[in-house]
């Protein structure tokens, strides 16, 4: 990837960063109360569930309005297996519950995500409230009273494991879309689909796979929320409000970017805690969401993280966005 | 077969409701490229007009329903261009930004009705509330034949406006080819905000129907922005003709599912069929769609 000795600096100075960044989210524990912790660890639950959103929404072009159909099957996942009758450890719940995402997510993008987006986006919308209607009636989810888990009341294992989670989905993520074949790929039909299917890039099998990527993402967020919350019900892990938020935390930070995911979500979620804190409860938080989405839409269409990012860098991606329509 | 005449004609009058509520929304995707998520925002919204609108000032919903159409045709009006200046920006996606767009505006509107009417469930009464015609084997609710008579006027007006006047004419043209209707001296964005307008007072007024018929709670809204959806989707999205076979079908669909299934899994094969839909003829029934 980097023979230009510029390029080779600015990969070691940012890897540099992340490792600075890394070790003082580790000490991070040592220095915070408990309250305050479980904040923390809901603001890295909400960066990674932003970060892979994005990997759909910011990068293959296509909004998904259902992907807390995928954080559910996540926490559905790990609680059935957990349940006496089977009894399989948290960790080993990992592995299956990313596999059923993955199977579910090419099923659903297969088929829509040859068509226009706005079709994908109804068919995922559709998906996600048909599994909430499935998660009620059936017998296995335990129906509108939910599903207990084994409890576990560690925060600094929730913390090391959310960290862990957030960490390993923004690095691979960045990792696989800045540096190999496959980001090209992915940005390349994002760019321009018609051009890129010119050079024979098999565009809808990007789009399923970067789709699976994303939906694997957000059923491990899930499995981590189950074990952590303790119980889980239809509305909590499939509600639309997850879906709402993952949403307007990629749009506040910036589609299709990096870390704007990830700045997004601390700030929504910082303020979500805010609300919660002050009033007692969070109804007043859905219409701010709401209004985030419009205004954000309106007036800063490249997300909070525009504002940052350096005036020349900012117009070179700008151009660059513009060149391709 | 009592029963089956029974659940037909519930489905056909129900199916009536769903066109009204549909025509709007393939209205506006075809004149402005937009799917707005914000359907069922405009039901819940309508809803909850005509409700304040029986309490407050003792207006029955079969004359408050004109009422509420001015007002939101108003508020839709406005709206209408900000949709245009994002679905004609020059954003990296303007389609998906509009999309978000309507998001937030749904997302603004369940959360407000939550915020400041919470969960509660709230009647809309009217004059034919309770009534009953009774034709042979059949139980027919007065309200609800009115209101299926009401959102047919509704629809042959819509009908009336598209095909018999110049406005129609230029909104059609505008549905066919934007650049074109705009150098034939069709003012498109007027003609959009006047769309989406017309889209947001119809739609409401079909809530209005929907309200006084069941009843109107903030979560209504997602419910029947699905129901437009499916509609939208079997007709061919931006198909206004081929929304009256959809709304029709769907209408029995669910009346028969409610009957002969039972209710709690209505919704659940109403997705399940708008999932196929999209796999099998994601065109729409008739082919029709963009």
């Amino acid at each position: 990837m980097a023979s230009n000795p510029d390029k080779v600096r600015d990969y070691l100075f940012r890897l540099a960063a992340v490792v600075v960044g890394l070790i003082a989210l580790a000490f991070v524990p040592a220095f915070i109360d408990p309250y305050s912790l479980r904040i923390v660890t809901g603001a890295l639950m909400w960066a990674g569930l932003a970060c892979a959103w994005n990997i759909v929404g910011g990068y293959a072009g296509y909004i998904s309005f259902g992907h807390s159909a995928f954080f559910g099957i996540g926490a559905y996942t790990t609680a059935i297996l957990m349940q006496s009758g089977i009894g399989m450890p948290f960790l080993a719940t990992l592995v299956p519950s990313v596999i059923v995402a993955m199977i579910v997510a090419v099923i659903i993008g297969g088929p829509t995500m040859r068509l226009r987006g706005a079709y994908f986006a109804i068919a995922t919308w559709a998906f996600s409230e048909m599994l909430i209607q499935l998660a009620t009636v059936l017998d296995v989810t335990g129906g509108t009273g939910g599903l207990s888990v084994p409890a576990y009341l560690n925060e600094f294992f929730f913390y090391y494991t959310m960290l862990a989670a957030a960490a390993a989905s923004f690095l691979g993520v960045w990792y696989l879309i800045e540096y190999t074949r496959f980001g090209f790929r992915l940005k390349a039909l994002r760019d321009h689909e018609p051009a890129a299917e010119a050079m024979g890039i098999r565009t809808n099998l990007v789009k399923v796979q970067a789709f699976a990527l994303s939906a694997a993402i957000t059923a491990l967020f899930g499995s981590v929320f189950a074990y952590w919350t303790t119980f889980i019900d239809p509305q909590s892990v499939l509600g639309p409000d997850i879906t709402d938020q993952m949403v307007v935390m990629v749009l506040l930070g910036g589609l299709g970017t990096i870390w704007g995911p990830a700045l997004g979500a601390v700030v929504l979620w910082t303020t979500n805690r805010y609300i919660w804190s002050t009033f007692g409860d969070t109804v007043v938080y859905l219409p701010i969401l709401g209004l985030i989405i419009a205004m954000v839409v309106l007036f800063l269409p490249n997300g909070l993280i525009s504002l940052f990012v350096g005036r020349r860098r900012g117009r070179e991606l700008i151009s660059r966005i513009l060149r391709k329509f | 077969m009592d029963l089956f005449l029974q659940t037909i004609i519930n489905g056909v009058l129900i199916g009536g409701i769903l066109i009204s509520l549909t025509i709007g929304f393939q209205l506006t995707f075809g004149v402005l490229h937009v799917i707005d998520f914000a359907v069922g925002g405009w039901v819940m919204l309508g809803g909850y007009a005509a409700y304040w609108l029986v309490e407050l000032a003792g207006i029955d919903p079969f004359i408050s329903i004109f009422l509420v159409f001015a007002l939101f045709a108003l508020i839709g009006g406005a709206i209408g261009p900000l949709i245009y200046h994002v679905r004609t920006s020059r954003y990296a996606r303007p389609d998906l930004m509009a999309l978000a767009f309507t998001f937030g505006l749904f997302l603004l509107m369940r959360g407000g009705a939550l915020w400041l009417w919470s969960y509660n469930s709230r009647n809309v009464e009217s004059v034919f509330s309770g009534e009953f015609l009774t034709l042979g084997p059949v139980t027919i609710p007065l309200l609800r034949l009115s209101a299926f008579l009401m959102a047919i006027v509704i629809c042959l007006g819509v009908f009336v406006l598209l095909y018999r006047t110049r406005f129609g004419m230029a909104v059609r043209a505008v549905a066919q080819n934007r650049d074109h209707a705009g150098l034939m001296g069709v003012n498109v964005k007027r003609v959009s905000a006047y769309v989406y307008g017309l889209y947001t007072g119809i739609t409401a007024s079909a809530g209005v129907l929907i309200a006084t018929i069941y009843s109107v709670n903030p979560s209504v809204g997602i419910r029947y922005t699905l129901f437009a959806f499916f509609v939208a989707v079997l007709a061919g999205l931006g198909s206004v003709g081929g929304v009256l076979i959809a709304g029709l079908a769907l209408g029995l669909m669910e009346s028969i599912v409610s009957t002969y299934i039972g209710t709690r899994y209505s919704l659940l094969v109403v997705f399940g069929v708008l999932f196929l839909v999209l796999l099998v003829a994601p065109k729409g029934v008739l082919g029709r769609g963009i």
